[in-house]
């Protein structure tokens, strides 16, 4: 857990959020950005993640901690806000892998 | 099975509804018939079908869509197996590919699929359907809603629906146009394989759009182009420490 001693690191490593801050300010996902949702994003969260993934390389600091964790579980809620239509399985359908029921099928 | 003209979409189950099944002869002929279909008797250097092999192996070599996808499928417990999972066939009307549910293979229409770069599209918006039936208990065939969600994510998410491929079909729009299109598109895949009115589908797609939309799954964004698609691959390999730091 994020709250867990010794072991935590970023969620991510630092270079993929400077990676996801320079994708969001570039034209091509403004563009992309403005078609699909009719506005321009917005990448200051990235920034501020970036700023604490390092601030935590550098310091180990507990406020860079939290504040990239309560970042990334905003993500998460918002990614899984809305109910599925469907219920998920719990093992994939079994036959899946079974031969194809018709033999002349390309072999 | 059924496909729409430059759609496709999942097939109903052989001799479980005769209707369906009558449509789907039509447009999958292969699918049914007793025996290889044989090759044309002037076929060129390379046959549809042998160029149809060809471009599916480089798909599922090189398109990072592609890769993420038969990543997640391996990770549900679907590894995918070219042989078995996929099937190059002469389909008719201009429908490109299927994923049949009942004997969960992926048909690729050789004689329609143009060139790689449809065949990449193509390739990765069966998947999706594949990685649908896959996760979750999808009723393809006695579900509308079902069929639906899993077309509105197939569109949203290949890049069917792309700018680009867009405005090669003559359709202009910038402001929140990629909504239209993958409601658009969704209404007309489900048209095309079942026969149900078109007002039934657009209800059926209105009432499941808003979840279905934002259903990313397994890419976590909507790709827009090969790099977003390899940031998603990415983060999709780094689940595990994704999940335990936060």
């Amino acid at each position: 857990m994020a709250d867990g001693g010794n072991n935590w690191r970023p969620p991510r490593p630092c270079e993929a959020y400077r990676a996801e801050w320079k994708l969001c300010r570039s034209a091509r996902h403004l563009l992309h950005h403005y078609y699909v949702h009719g506005e321009r994003p917005t990448c200051e969260q990235w920034r501020r993640d970036l700023a604490s993934c390092r601030e935590w390389e550098e310091r180990r600091s507990a406020e860079a901690q939290r504040s990239l964790c309560e970042s990334e579980r905003a993500r998460v809620q918002a990614a899984q806000k809305h109910a599925l239509v469907w219920a998920l399985r719990r093992s994939p359908p079994a036959e899946w892998h079974l031969p194809l029921p018709q033999d002349e099928k390309d072999e | 099975m059924a496909g729409v003209p430059e759609e496709r979409g999942p097939g109903p189950a052989a001799g479980e509804q005769l209707q369906q099944q009558h449509v789907s002869c039509q447009v999958f002929p292969e699918r049914l018939e007793e025996g290889k279909p044989q090759p044309g008797f002037f076929s060129s250097f390379f046959t549809n079908n042998q160029k149809c092999q060809l471009m599916l192996l480089k798909t599922l070599e090189t398109n990072p869509y592609v890769k993420l996808l038969l990543d997640a499928m391996k990770h549900s417990g679907c590894a995918v197996n070219r042989e078995r999972h996929f099937s190059c066939e002469d389909c008719n009307g201009s429908v490109s590919g299927g994923f049949d549910a009942s004997s969960s293979q992926i048909v690729l229409c050789q004689n329609n699929i143009r060139n790689q770069a449809h065949m990449n599209r193509v390739v990765t918006h069966e998947l999706i359907h594949a990685f649908d039936h896959c996760r979750a208990h999808v009723d393809w065939f006695t579900n509308v809603r079902h069929l639906a969600c899993s077309e509105i994510r197939a569109a949203n998410l290949s890049g069917d629906c792309s700018l680009v491929n867009e405005v090669f079909r003559l359709h202009f729009g910038l402001k929140q146009h990629h909504q239209t299109c993958v409601r658009d598109r969704a209404i007309l895949s489900i048209l095309a394989v079942r026969n149900i009115n078109k007002e039934v589908a657009q209800k059926a797609v209105d009432k499941v759009f808003e979840s279905c939309f934002n259903d990313l799954e397994p890419f976590g964004r909507i790709p827009h182009n090969k790099t977003d698609a390899k940031y998603a691959h990415r983060d999709f390999q780094n689940r595990d420490r994704y999940f335990s730091n936060i």
